[in-house]
């Protein structure tokens, strides 16, 4: 194997496939990157093996070389030192190829690595994937549903399968929903499916944080296969497989309440800004407590009380309350973590009663609904 | 007699009890008094560590924290006694009373020693003839001897309370500190712990008088603040009031237990917690308080001793959520080695109507249906004061109270105590 390649190209699929490659890992020769030299171009590979990235590099594109491939051939490398040299080389070529057999020379400019390397043959193969009920969603679409459900996985494994999202695709939409069992974030999309398949699997909320990461923002399609075992995610030059989790996530339907007693529509910056200062003293107390109230004046009151530190009140005029009044507490940090995700200007708040779940969603906007679960004073 | 008192200042008395175990023993039963007595944490178990002996015992070398076996050999004809926790209780209880009649500013430090501040008690008699009182009505009242330090602040009433026992009554005022204080070695003084000493050592601190005269800066970083604390000590200086309501600021309640032999097996060592989390579950709630953190002790046979603690999302304070959470911590720390000794501890404690419970998803149903309940109690809290209605499950059942366990000493009875006297 021996190319010459663009050094900014080299560096920035290292780091993609790199967000797969762990240093904790059962199997050593996961510890590495894979590279192949086509007579096409270049492919890396990182894998932790719950998570799978494949980076291509194309021989040229828009008339432009990309890589100059002398001769094909593969080899895997020790990811942790790749990625550093190759971020540190001097100029803006990289010359790599393999000498006997598993040594590799890394050059550019007047300076040259000699690496060990490993045995590609020893490198897992990637799952295959049937490519058949494939849908396409835009990449920004993509990461705007995981950015709006992926914070609320729980981090706990007491139940593994809430670590991870459940993404559901019935009647041409697909439905993500997490849930850590104090919070709820769903997400609702319509889709280009060709097939009346329905599919309901829980896709690792690692994964997602990574997939998210990796993709640039725009929106080109990218495609989405779903199997028994396994996703995968195809965008230009990039394959991103992820195992999904096993067991069955809870039917969370009939826990969202259909009907509220009490509706308060606000401002959304103002709420969330409200609940942020009140939030202030009530991070040095415990569980982060904030206390909102109805007020007969059109109004809502945002408060915190810790007895040590000092306590704040804070009124806010709501465009609309309707039904009963209410005094509820709640963590300040799962509403606002709720509200950044909500991109209308006015949001609606429906609860139904201090010790049941509150939903937080734009006005007129039903694809979006984030639930709250209030914390219990005594 | 106002002018035996300090125109400025305080005239605090430290009064410990003498062997205070031994002496409530011998004190029920007359027949022990003149022999060596030890009380021991289980005679016939190897927790029998000495708790505490008689003064006789002590000429044989007898000590505190000894192993029965070697007080023992020391001593062939000690006697020992069971400790009996609900009689120095009792006794306790007693003498704080008698404490009481003296002054209003009594400072409980443990069950056997406390602290009295007699500044405005001058209608009663001087210092010494207080001290006097004080130490003759707890014998003729509770057949209990005790030593008693009268001096300006607490670390100096402690100080001259240990010098002369059993029975003394010390003065020391600070034109005293230089010729009684400052020859005493650095380790003997009341805050110096052995590693402490050690430490002091290090740097050529060998006398109270050398910490005295120490460089605060090389103190402190040795120490940190507390070696700054320590000068102000043996340069005579406390500034900390005698507050009869210390003993409530407390930052954990914990019980721990040498297990009667080491166990490996996992559904013992599991009962062991459940009976640890009872004694806990129960501190919590006479106190009225609830832990967002459990930390669980684990001593193996080796002596290899560790800690773990878990931040816990909602506070607890029954019983079975105690267990849950110090299983699994438990379950995740342990190495499957014959453990010594076990314990839990929470932490992070707050008063009871400060707690909340962040409701999950799955279950806020069973809080939920308690809702109008709740509402009505809070209407009846807001209508008639916040004591009109208590939960029964946060009322602990006294009777059935123990103020010690096996190893662990808790000052929660003079807790029970002083809510009795409020109560009255």
């Amino acid at each position: 194997m021996r190319f010459i390649i663009q050094r900014d190209r080299l560096v920035q699929s290292v780091q993609d496939v790199m967000k797969a490659v762990t240093s904790r890992t059962t199997i050593p020769i996961l510890t590495g990157i894979k590279i192949v030299a086509t007579n096409e171009g270049v492919t890396l590979t990182g894998s932790d093996s719950d998570i799978s990235i494949e980076s291509y590099i194309p021989k040229e594109e828009a008339g432009d070389e990309i890589v100059e491939i002398k001769q094909t051939g593969s080899i895997v490398l020790q990811a942790k030192f790749f990625s550093e040299i190759v971020k540190k080389l001097p100029t803006d070529f990289v010359e790599m190829e393999v000498q006997n057999q598993l040594q590799v020379v890394i050059r550019s400019g007047k300076s040259e690595f000699n690496l060990n390397g490993l045995d590609p043959e020893e490198y897992p193969r990637l799952p295959q994937v049937e490519e058949e009920n494939a849908f396409e969603i835009p990449t920004d679409l993509l990461k705007a549903l995981v950015r709006q459900t992926v914070f609320a996985v729980s981090t706990s494994e007491t139940r593994p399968v809430l670590t991870g999202v459940n993404w559901k695709v019935e009647n041409g939409e697909l439905i993500c929903i997490a849930t850590d069992s104090h919070r709820l974030a769903l997400r609702k999309a319509k889709i280009e499916i060709e097939t009346a398949h329905n599919y309901n699997v829980v896709i690792p909320g690692k994964s997602l944080n990574e997939l998210s990461k990796i993709l640039d923002d725009n929106n080109e399609l990218v495609e989405i296969v779903i199997t028994e075992n396994q996703v995968l995610f195809k965008a230009k030059h990039l394959l991103f497989f992820s195992r999904l989790l096993e067991g069955n996530y809870p039917d969370t339907s009939r826990l969202i309440p259909a009907e509220s007693k009490t509706e308060v529509i606000v401002n959304t910056k103002d709420f969330l800004h409200a609940i942020d200062r009140a939030s202030l003293l009530a991070r040095e107390g415990r569980n982060n407590v904030v206390r909102l109230a109805t007020l007969e004046s059109k109004g809502i009151e945002i408060s915190s009380n810790t007895p040590e530190i000092g306590k704040v009140i804070e009124e806010l005029v709501a465009q609309s309350i309707d039904g009963e009044e209410l005094k509820i507490s709640f963590s300040a940090k799962y509403v606002m973590d709720a509200l950044k995700t909500l991109e209308g200007h006015e949001i609606k708040i429906s609860f139904t009663g201090a010790m049941r779940p509150f939903l937080i969603r734009p006005l007129n906007d039903d694809s979006l609904l984030q639930l709250i679960l209030p914390v219990r004073t005594y | 007699m106002k002018d035996m008192y300090p125109k400025n200042g305080r005239v605090i008395l430290h009064v410990d009890m003498n062997s205070f175990y031994a002496s409530v023993e011998m004190a029920y039963d007359p027949s022990l008094k003149g022999k060596p007595l030890a009380i021991a944490g289980n005679p016939e178990e190897r927790r029998g560590i000495i708790v505490t002996c008689s003064y006789e015992a002590r000429k044989f070398g007898v000590k505190t924290t000894m192993p029965l076996w070697e007080a023992k050999k020391l001593c062939p004809n000690l006697i020992v006694k069971k400790p009996d926790f609900e009689r120095y209780r009792a006794a306790s209880m007693g003498m704080f009373e008698l404490l009481n009649q003296f002054s209003k500013l009594v400072e409980p430090v443990s069950i056997d020693e406390g602290y009295v501040d007699i500044t405005d008690s001058h209608e009663l008699g001087s210092p010494l003839e207080i001290a006097e009182q004080i130490q003759k009505q707890l014998i003729r009242q509770l057949d209990l001897p005790c030593s008693i330090g009268i001096a300006p602040n607490k670390f100096l009433a402690k100080m001259a309370s240990d010098m002369k026992k059993p029975l003394g009554i010390t003065v020391l005022r600070k034109r005293d500190i230089p010729t009684v204080l400052w020859p005493m070695e650095a380790g003997e003084m009341h805050g110096v712990g052995k590693k402490t000493a050690e430490k002091l050592k290090n740097i050529g601190v060998h006398t109270i008088a050398d910490l005295a005269k120490a460089n605060e800066i090389q103190l402190k970083s040795l120490l940190g603040i507390n070696g700054i604390r320590l000068k102000e000590r043996a340069n005579g200086v406390d500034n900390r009031l005698v507050d009869p309501d210390a003993i409530s600021e407390f930052k954990s309640i914990g019980n721990s237990t040498t297990l009667p032999k080491d166990i490996s097996n996992q559904q013992e060592l599991f009962k062991v917690l459940d009976r640890l989390a009872e004694k806990v579950s129960v501190r919590l709630k006479r106190k009225k308080v609830m832990a967002t953190t459990l930390s669980i002790t684990i001593r193996y046979k080796d002596r290899h001793t560790i800690t773990r603690s878990k931040k816990l999302l909602n506070p607890v304070s029954t019983q079975d959520e105690i267990l849950k959470m110090a299983k699994q911590i438990f379950v995740s720390h342990w190495t499957g080695h014959p453990v010594r000794l076990l314990g839990i501890t929470g932490t992070d404690l707050v008063e009871n109507d400060q707690a909340v419970k962040q409701l999950d998803l799955f279950s806020y149903e069973k809080d939920a249906k308690k809702e109008p309940l709740i509402n009505t109690v809070s209407k009846l809290k807001e209508k008639f004061g916040a004591h009109i209605i208590e939960q029964a499950s946060n009322l602990s059942n006294d009777k059935k109270q123990q103020i010690g366990t096996e190893t662990s000493f808790n000052k929660d009875f003079l807790q029970v105590e002083k809510m009795k006297k409020q109560d009255d």
